[in-house]
């Protein structure tokens, strides 16, 4: 009734922004350099950037050397509710039990094999997101009434995004009902590193799916 | 609409997004000159001119001032007294304005009385724009054939890069009031096109006076705002205020120097008022920035919203107070990483024959 006038526009998303504030950029080491060291491009960005009006900065986004965007994004995709206070605590309670598991093996370990563990959990938790990213995907066409499932190449967002839904999920659901959330997403996460476990399985399933159709490649248009 | 807005075609499920991103504001305002025919004659115009002046002058003598020295403002002024309204719409307030400001201009009769129009292009439909069009374009043909002379005698100066973040093209509903005509979407791109390809050639500043015409200097964000200088208390520490508003939050905060980096809310330390590891980054987030984590007491007020609200208002009202200390091209770099800008998002309403804001009821086949 509201959009009876718009035959065919619907309005799908809308910012209280302006449409021509930009988005903040928190870097501190991008601000340090000095005007000589900057290349051509940077040099016009910056012009163009004293002139646009520019977004405030989210309330998760902070300077600080504990900030991270990918750790962000996934404790925000482990919220519920809306609960960022708890999905944190879980976070850092995985980052710790991360640690300390490492911190075991580290001091049972042999002499020559001490450096080749790996203690931080920050670069456990990227290597292992990495590790689970699909490169390619399978997206469903549909040609002369038949659905196919054709072999996609993947964005870097979209793969991303497949790691961290495949670890949460993985978590959520094949645990036993004592164990708490940190302990098994740590347990999931060191598999991962070591480029085993469930998720690993699933990431290389996919890839056999792709592979297996490979003959309905040419059904993709873009 | 108020809001900006990205449309999309609603079409089958697998309809491409068409993005028509456009401004608002002040900038969307309704162009009634292309509309239609003439709908007020110029006698008519004149008259309402002479009404103006002479009503200028009675109102002068009322409000007891100089009828020769009454400007516009002074009109609003008095204005405003005589008939106050409490209307939150300003343009549906009484108001007293020049007759040009309240009927827009409008195109003249463009045939004569036998019938045959002025202008060779009146067939085409956009008179205006198509004779636009053909100038731009006569301009850089002219521009070639001068660069080929020069090429052919190897005199070609070598293209500067001009520096073109301080300035834009007039928007479409710009254009449109220039050209008293309405534009479609390609229109406007094609003309836009075309000024970016004169702007590419290195002789165009023969032609730079037409340019200028569709041009528009953008101020630098900065010099908007206007930063105070430093206060000094009894004891001689210099400190400076600021204050800061995030959805319903509100807050006063006094930035100290020659601190520890000790910052009480409502007479409450941070450890206690802020049990949330989140806000007390968020707090530490403008000192963090500027690298002058200990070295400033904070004392602030807080009031309203909740617990991540109050942090976001307090932070805005640090980063403010913070200018003071600070040279102009941190500050810059401040407001480049969005520490200086009010957070515009609010609670969105909830709409009637839905349940919230965006959930709808559940749909029900029966």
């Amino acid at each position: 009734r509201l959009r009876a006038w718009l035959p065919r526009l619907t309005q799908v998303r809308w910012s209280r922004y302006d449409p021509s504030y930009v988005e903040p950029e928190v870097n501190k080491e991008l601000y340090r350099k000095p005007w000589e060291e900057l290349s051509e491009e940077e040099k016009e960005k910056l012009e163009l950037k004293a002139v646009q009006p520019i977004k405030a900065a989210p309330p998760a986004l902070s300077t600080s050397v504990f900030s991270d965007p990918m750790i962000s994004k996934f404790t925000n995709m482990m919220m519920k509710d809306g609960n960022k206070v708890l999905a944190r605590s879980l976070m850092a309670q995985t980052l710790e039990a991360i640690k300390r598991k490492q911190l075991e093996k580290y001091h049972k370990a042999p002499e020559d094999e001490k450096e080749t563990i790996e203690c931080n959990p920050y670069v456990i938790f990227h290597q292992a997101l990495k590790n689970c990213q699909p490169i390619i995907g399978l997206s469903s066409i549909t040609k002369g009434g038949k659905t196919y499932q054709v072999p996609v190449p993947l964005k870097d967002n979209r793969k991303r995004f497949l790691a961290m839904k495949w670890l949460i999920t993985e978590c959520r659901e094949n645990k036993n009902r004592r164990m708490l959330m940190p302990e098994k997403l740590s347990q999931e996460l060191l598999q991962a590193f070591n480029n085993e476990g469930p998720i690993i399985k699933k990431k290389h399933v996919l890839h056999k799916m792709a592979e297996a159709n490979r003959a309905y490649a040419h059904f993709r248009w873009w | 609409l108020r809001l900006g807005g990205r449309w999309s075609a609603a079409g089958g499920p697998r309809a491409q997004a068409l993005r028509l991103i456009y401004t608002t504001t002040p900038v969307q305002r309704k162009n009634v000159g292309a509309s239609g025919p003439e709908k007020y004659t110029e006698e008519f115009i004149k008259k309402q001119i002479e009404e103006f002046n002479l009503g200028k002058r009675h109102l002068a003598n009322m409000m007891g001032e100089d009828p020769e020295t009454f400007t516009q403002e002074d009109i609003d002024r008095a204005v405003a007294y005589l008939f106050p309204s409490g209307l939150f719409d300003k343009q549906a307030r009484p108001m007293m304005k020049h007759p040009t400001e309240i009927f827009p201009e409008q195109r003249k009769i463009q045939w004569g009385e036998d019938g045959r129009p002025f202008h060779f292009l009146f067939y085409t439909g956009k008179q205006s724009y198509y004779s636009l069009m053909h100038e731009t374009y006569e301009k850089l043909l002219n521009v070639q054939k001068y660069q080929d002379q020069l090429t052919a005698q190897d005199l070609l100066p070598q293209k500067e890069k001009k520096n073109l973040a301080g300035s834009r093209w007039l928007t479409k509903i710009e254009l449109e009031e220039m050209l008293l005509e309405k534009l479609s979407d390609d229109d406007y791109s094609r003309f836009i096109q075309l000024l970016e390809k004169l702007m590419t050639l290195p002789c165009v500043d023969m032609e730079e006076k037409h340019i200028r015409k569709f041009s528009k200097e953008v101020p630098t964000q900065l010099k908007k705002v206007v930063i105070e200088p430093l206060k000094y208390d009894e004891r001689g520490v210099a400190f400076s205020t600021g204050e800061g508003t995030r959805k319903t939050a509100k807050a006063t905060v006094v930035v100290y120097d020659n601190g520890t980096g000790k910052i009480t809310v409502n007479g409450i330390d941070i450890l206690h008022y802020f049990p949330v590891l989140q806000d007390r980054e968020q707090l530490l987030f403008p000192f963090q920035f500027l690298d002058r984590v200990g070295k400033h007491d904070m004392v602030c007020t807080v009031s309203g919203g909740g617990r991540s609200t109050q942090a976001g208002a307090i932070r805005l009202a640090s980063a403010k107070a913070l200018r003071s200390f600070v040279t102009e091209k941190e500050v810059e770099f401040m407001r480049q990483a969005g520490l200086l800008t009010l957070d515009p998002r609010v609670k969105e309403r909830k709409k009637p024959g839905q349940e919230g804001a965006r959930r709808k009821f559940t749909w029900k086949k029966r």
